[in-house]
């Protein structure tokens, strides 16, 4: 039992525009199914030049840089990518004045709705000035339309920031040392009315000790900054919000910062009441996510006290639930367990919940993915990164054998909360190092615990080089893995030390390991930057993807019950073409277990498997039966060519059914392996048989006589390219003589079984009549059937070897036939790239070929026994004389019209339907009814006027379309400009005269 | 890590073992109570993979197993093979009060049949032994209500609700039987365990001792500059006899637990 995915293939790099809109953490385009879609569609996006100024003079400088209208938000950024930016939702401003400034300024000041005074000169020209202040009007003007102005208010009363700005004392009265709610004094009186979200530390207490965290000099730092720079919407990030977050961020005000910096803030302001929606949506339903929910429940920070309450377990429980409900594809994976406890502590519900999405869908992408690709390829990019800052261990690991990632990726996938080695993790935006040095124990853990670092892309990859550079010389006496994890340990847990035990420098020695580490992060390798590691990732997708595709082929054809008499080369065959089905026409969303209630409780329920419905199987057939595809030669005097389409008939649908042993309408990759081990290895009788049963939809051992019918076109459809009318003369044998006998066979009253005889007595009239078949009455058993197909050679050479024959595993050769390059067309042919390109020059070749009378179309046989055209035998022959009576209308001229347009729309012909249904035979006992014969016959008679005499190789092709992706590997080094850069001093990038305008525009007024 | 330290390497054998298995099926604590004979109700997942070491001494042999604990939830099962790769002996754990995990079991084996080192030494546990037993009810009404409490909670998880009743055989829901006749055939060891009682858990390790085949070992890591496999003095004979944990396994508890 697997899962087959093929969403790794369908992988797209973002595009320029989907960077901005994460460089500023702004939610994704559509990333709520439908909810916000329809805006999204015209959404008004502009950048411009310009320089901010704050609203208060000599607070902060002027920087230069770009600001983005991305409806409905207002975004900047300064040069440097990383000094100074916002992102505002548009709905928090509340005027936007022009500046009366100096000649040749555009200026504009903008006012929050808690009055803070952003200024902004516009110094792109002057008519995109002017554009830009159009958009941004109209801009304003949705945003009031659709309410969401109102909205703000309400909304920052949830956050704690707003509270903390109002207060006049720093820490209130009902709060702990820690920042934790006081509450046990006054059981009986009302809660007091707190409107802003917290988490599960407020009555839990937060982790680690308030002392040692200086928790009250933190919350007066961050008062004050909040208080003058915005804060939660409306927070403009100035080098001194940096510091102060790697100074630390209080217990009450973390939460909601991870929230601001992460952007997931956003997300829970433009959703309300999403989260309660999705739960109560879903309430009562299981999955296989949730079972693993369940599972690790209690197994989360288990030594926090918050979990070992059912308020924090149910909490956990809900916000993870909730995750695998909106994104069912990833589910739940283990580690999310530890992450989302983690950020509990400090957020509420919906806080983390939105938190969670940013995390597993932006900052670790395809991490938790059930692939994991995510994690496997940043494994590979690290290792990349170290072989290129740190060779020397690289190459000493390389030596000894001993694979990085079994210790990274345990700390990359849990963020270095795993384990107890971390109890505060922060997330931060791309080019911040956020972090706290904060140390802090939770309770009754004896460990020292250390704060972890997230940066973006990944946030593991400026400290991990940092671990190895640290533990260097020690690295390289390690001879094994085990020793090599054995290190790792020793140096978390040793994270709280002094750096320097020995020095004697106090200063010194009151440096810890972890302080160390960060300084090491910082100086040493902020090299590591956003485009490296993204441009590494392109490196490494498809390694990395072929890896796991390959892997999880193995896995498969490992899990299958069943080989049959296959060799694992073959299931590896037949599962390439069931990739490539599901590729193209890929099955329906993970398909959500069936209701709780047909879900047996007994523990046996069955995992997740991937099956293909019919169009999937229809293309998966078309790569392995040679008649269940169309194969068009085309010949046009240039090329030529074999245009391949998936051929649609009855017959491919029943065997859909015929394998469906289990009966859900869909097939897994085991039911296709044995269904193709049913016929590919079959001798004459049991093909005959196969085919038999394949026709007897009952399965009651005998073919009603509209089965017969069926079974006759189903021979049709597959013979329906053949060339000669061996084929064709064959069926209508067939069919005259299945008749024959399946009459004479007909019990009469006498010998009927009770069965039938009850159901004739109901009806009543002449009970001994074989006239009165009824649909579904027995007619044909398979000794007759055996018989009737073993008197004609040509069925029987069918079913000897063709049948069997005609499933090939291996893979169909490129529809292309490759044209000689000598041809007249053959170089423009050698240059053609696209598919769509092909198809133009396809069309293009065709056209001149007709007009130059060279356009030949023939179809290719399925069977290809007789290439040769046979001697055609007298057509009359081939029908019995009572067949010919009713089959007059088929004249020979309406036959051959039909053989004109036959090669233009090849399956219309082979399609056909036969309503028998209810309609007994009256007046041709021996046949079936004329209604349902006739056309039968006509087809058959058509089919026979239609053949296009021709002979035709078995043309292969072996032009081998390598479209691989060119690996966009611009490894554009630009590695030594960035060195050091975030310590240097924050360049405003404006020369002196530029800030003298800037400071100029801080006391202009509006203009009237 | 205290072993590189003790000079006693060059005696040990040291033998890399996996531990395989569904998600909670005990494998961390089964390993937890063999390196570090402690038992925690509540262990957290494990993530990726953990790696441990515990001495054995057999006869006048010793081993040094290097344990790897690996993640038992599917999707982390493509990296097993990272593990799993070069292991000379391996433990697939399932929770005989959980039939799905013999299924995952059978599967875990299957694999490492085809896929692992040709020679591995493949027991098959089934943990939690001491919640179908009658005598653990009388003390279990305390010490195991930490997987009651979990299985209340999880009234929406189908097949986990116990019986109110203190019936605890009722809970088994794989026959030792069963479980033997599978491992029997497959050639594997076979144990019933309990990681919370400690019942079977050495066993486990002192029967793979016994089976492993040292000799190939050792000859095929001499003279390699890998630690513990080099210059071993001891002799070829292989003995019968109980495996004692080391002294030190003390001292390596703060290696375990982390
Ligand atoms: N009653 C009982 N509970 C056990 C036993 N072994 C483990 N458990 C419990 O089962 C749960 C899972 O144990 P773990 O050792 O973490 O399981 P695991 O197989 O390592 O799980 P993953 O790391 O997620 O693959 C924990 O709550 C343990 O306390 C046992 O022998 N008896
Ligand atoms: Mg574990």
């Amino acid at each position: 039992m697997s899962t087959i995915s093929t969403a790794l293939r369908n992988f797209k790099e973002p595009t320029k525009e989907q960077l901005t809109q994460i460089f500023f953490s702004l939610p994704s385009v559509g990333s709520l199914d439908g909810t916000e879609k329809t805006l999204d569609q015209h959404v008004e996006k502009m950048d411009i030049n310009a320089v901010l100024s704050f609203g208060v003079q000599g607070v902060e400088d002027s920087y230069a840089g770009k600001l983005h209208i991305i409806a409905p938000y207002l975004a900047f950024t300064s040069l440097d990518k990383k000094s100074v930016r916002f992102t505002i939702p548009l709905s928090t401003i509340r005027r936007v004045e022009r500046l009366n400034a100096r000649a040749g300024i555009y200026a504009l000041s903008l006012s929050t709705w808690h009055g803070m005074k952003i200024i902004v000169q516009l110094t792109s020209l002057r008519p995109t000035a002017d554009q830009f202040c159009a958009l941004l009007r109209d801009a304003l003007k949705i945003e009031l339309q659709r309410g969401q102005m109102k909205l703000v208010k309400g909304f920052v009363k949830t956050c704690y920031s707003e509270a903390l700005v109002s207060e006049t004392s720093t820490v209130a009265d009902n709060e702990r040392e820690d920042g934790s709610l006081i509450s046990e004094e006054k059981e009986n009186a009302a809660p007091r009315e707190s409107t802003y979200h917290g988490g599960l530390g407020l009555r839990f207490k937060f982790p680690g000790d308030p002392k040692k965290l200086r928790e009250a000099s933190k919350i007066k730092l961050w008062a004050t900054y909040l208080r003058a720079h915005g804060r939660n919407l409306t927070l403009l990030r100035y080098p001194q919000c940096t510091r102060l977050v790697q100074v630390g961020l209080p217990n009450r005000l973390r939460g909601e910062m991870w929230e601001t910096l992460s952007g997931s803030m956003y997300l829970r302001f433009s959703n309300p009441g999403f989260y309660e929606d999705l739960l109560k949506k879903n309430e009562g339903r299981t999955s296989t996510s949730t079972e693993d929910i369940e599972k690790d429940l209690h197994r989360s920070l288990p030594e926090y006290a918050g979990y070992q309450s059912e308020e924090g377990i149910s909490a956990l429980r809900r916000v993870l639930q909730a995750y695998s409900f909106k994104n069912p594809e990833l589910g739940y994976c283990q580690a999310m367990n530890i992450l989302a406890a983690a950020i509990l502590i400090y957020m509420s519900e919906e806080q983390a919940f939105w938190l969670l999405e940013v995390l597993c869908d932006r900052l670790l992408p395809g991490y938790y993915a059930p692939s994991m690709h995510g994690t496997l390829l940043d494994q590979r990019v690290f290792e990349s990164l170290v072989q290129r800052c740190l060779p020397i261990i690289h190459d000493h690991f390389q030596v000894v054998d001993v694979q990085l990632s079994v210790a990274s990726l345990p700390w990359f996938l849990s963020l270095f909360v795993y384990q107890q080695y971390a109890n505060d993790i922060c997330i931060s935006d791309s080019r911040l190092l956020l972090l706290h040095g904060t140390q802090g124990v939770i309770p009754s853990r004896t460990r020292s615990v250390c704060s972890s670092i997230i940066y973006e892309p990944s946030p593991s990859f400026h400290s991990w080089p940092a671990i190895l550079k640290i533990n260097g010389e020690k690295l390289l006496q390690i001879q094994d893995d085990g020793g090599f994890l054995n290190l790792m340990r020793d140096y978390f847990a040793s994270l709280g030390d002094s750096a320097h035990p020995n020095s004697t420098d106090p200063r010194a020695r009151a440096i810890t390991r972890f302080q160390e580490l960060l300084l090491v992060s910082f100086r040493e390798f902020s090299v590591i930057t956003d485009d490296m590691i993204l441009s590494e990732r392109r490196r490494f997708r498809s390694e990395i993807i072929n890896s796991i595709e390959s892997f999880s082929k193995r896995s498969a054809i490992r899990n299958l019950k069943t080989l049959g008499r296959f060799t694992k080369e073959q299931a590896g065959l037949i599962y390439d073409a069931l990739y490539m089905a599901m590729c193209i026409l890929p099955p329906p969303g993970p398909v959500n277990p069936p209701p709780t209630l047909l879900t047996p409780h007994d523990g046996t329920e069955e995992k997740p498997e991937t099956r293909i419905e019919l169009s999937t199987f229809q293309y998966f057939l078309s790569e392995i039966a040679t008649w269940a595809r169309n194969e068009k030669i085309v010949m046009n005097g240039f090329q030529q060519r074999i245009d391949r389409e998936i051929a649609e008939h009855e017959f491919i649908d029943r065997l859909f059914f015929f394998w469906d042993t289990s009966c859900r309408g869909a097939l897994s990759f085991q039911d296709l392996v044995s269904g193709l081990d049913g016929v590919m290895f079959n001798d004459l009788m049991e093909n005959i048989e196969w085919f038999f049963n394949l026709h007897d939809k009952n399965k009651d051992g005998f073919l009603t006589k509209d089965e017969v019918l069926t079974l006759s076109e189903s021979f049709l459809f597959i013979f329906r390219y053949e060339v000669g009318d061996a084929y064709l003369g064959a069926v209508s044998r067939f069919m005259t003589n299945a008749f024959e006998y399946g009459d004479a066979l007909l019990p009469t009253a006498e010998d009927a079984d009770p069965n039938s005889e009850r159901a004739h007595d109901g009806q009543g009239p002449e009970p001994t009549s074989p006239h009165f078949i009824e649909s579904n009455q027995p007619y044909l058993n398979l000794a007759t059937f055996r018989m009737v197909v073993l008197a004609d050679e040509v069925l029987e050479s069918f079913f000897e070897t063709d049948l069997s024959g005609s499933f090939r595993l291996e893979p169909v050769p490129d529809a292309e036939l490759p044209v000689s390059p000598s041809g007249l067309l053959g170089d423009l042919w050698s240059t053609i790239a696209t598919d769509s390109n092909k198809k133009m020059f396809n069309m293009f070749t065709d056209e001149i070929g007709k007009t130059i009378g060279k356009h030949q179309v023939i179809n290719r046989p399925s069977i290809g026994r007789y290439t040769k055209l046979e001697e055609p035998k007298a057509r009359e022959s081939l029908l019995t004389p009572s067949m010919r009576k009713s089959s007059s209308k088929a004249s020979l001229t309406g036959s051959s019209t039909a053989a004109s347009t036959a090669t233009l729309a090849p399956s219309s012909s082979s399609t056909l339907t036969v309503d028998t249904k209810g309609q007994p035979a009256k007046d041709l006992p021996q046949l079936p009814s004329s209604e349902s014969l006739s056309p039968m016959v006509q087809a058959v008679n058509a089919r026979l006027m239609e053949r296009t005499p021709f002979a035709i190789d078995d043309a292969k092709d072996d032009e081998d379309e390598s479209d691989d992706e060119i690996d966009a590997n611009d490894n554009d080094d630009r590695v030594m400009d960035e060195v050091d850069a975030f310590l240097e001093a924050h360049d405003s990038g404006l020369t002196d005269a530029d800030k003298e305008v800037a400071n100029d525009l801080l006391h202009a007024e509006p203009l009237k | 890590m205290s072993d590189s330290a003790s000079g006693s390497v060059d005696k040990s054998v040291q033998v890399k073992l996996v531990l395989l298995g569904e998600a909670a099926v005990g494998k961390s604590s089964v390993v937890l109570r063999f390196v570090s004979n402690e038992f925690q109700a509540n262990k957290e997942p494990t993530i990726g993979a953990a790696f441990l070491t515990q001495k054995c001494r057999l006869e006048d042999r010793v081993l040094r197993y290097e344990i790897w604990d690996t993640a038992g939830q599917e999707r982390f099962h493509s990296l097993a093979p990272m593990y799993y790769r070069n292991a000379q002996a391996a433990v697939v754990v399932y929770d005989i009060t959980k039939a799905t995990s013999l299924e995952k079991a059978k599967s875990w084996v299957k694999e490492l049949q085809r896929q692992a080192n040709p020679n591995i030494v493949i027991a098959l546990a089934g943990n939690k032994l001491d919640l179908v037993q009658p005598s653990a009810l009388s003390t279990g009404a305390a010490s195991s209500s930490e997987s009651e409490d979990e299985a209340d909670d999880a009234t929406a998880t189908p097949g986990e609700t116990p019986g109110s009743s203190g019936e605890p055989e009722s809970l088994r829901q794989v026959p030792r039987e069963e479980a033997q006749a599978y491992a029997t055939e497959a050639g594997l060891l076979f144990f019933e365990t309990s990681a919370k009682t400690g019942e079977g858990i050495v066993d486990i390790f002192t029967e793979i001792a016994k089976k492993i085949p040292i000799e190939h070992i050792l000859a095929a890591t001499r003279g390699t500059a890998r630690p513990g496999a080099a210059g071993s003095r001891a002799d070829g004979a292989r003995q019968e006899g109980g495996v004692n944990l080391e002294e030190n396994a003390a001292k390596s508890k703060d290696a375990c637990n982390c």
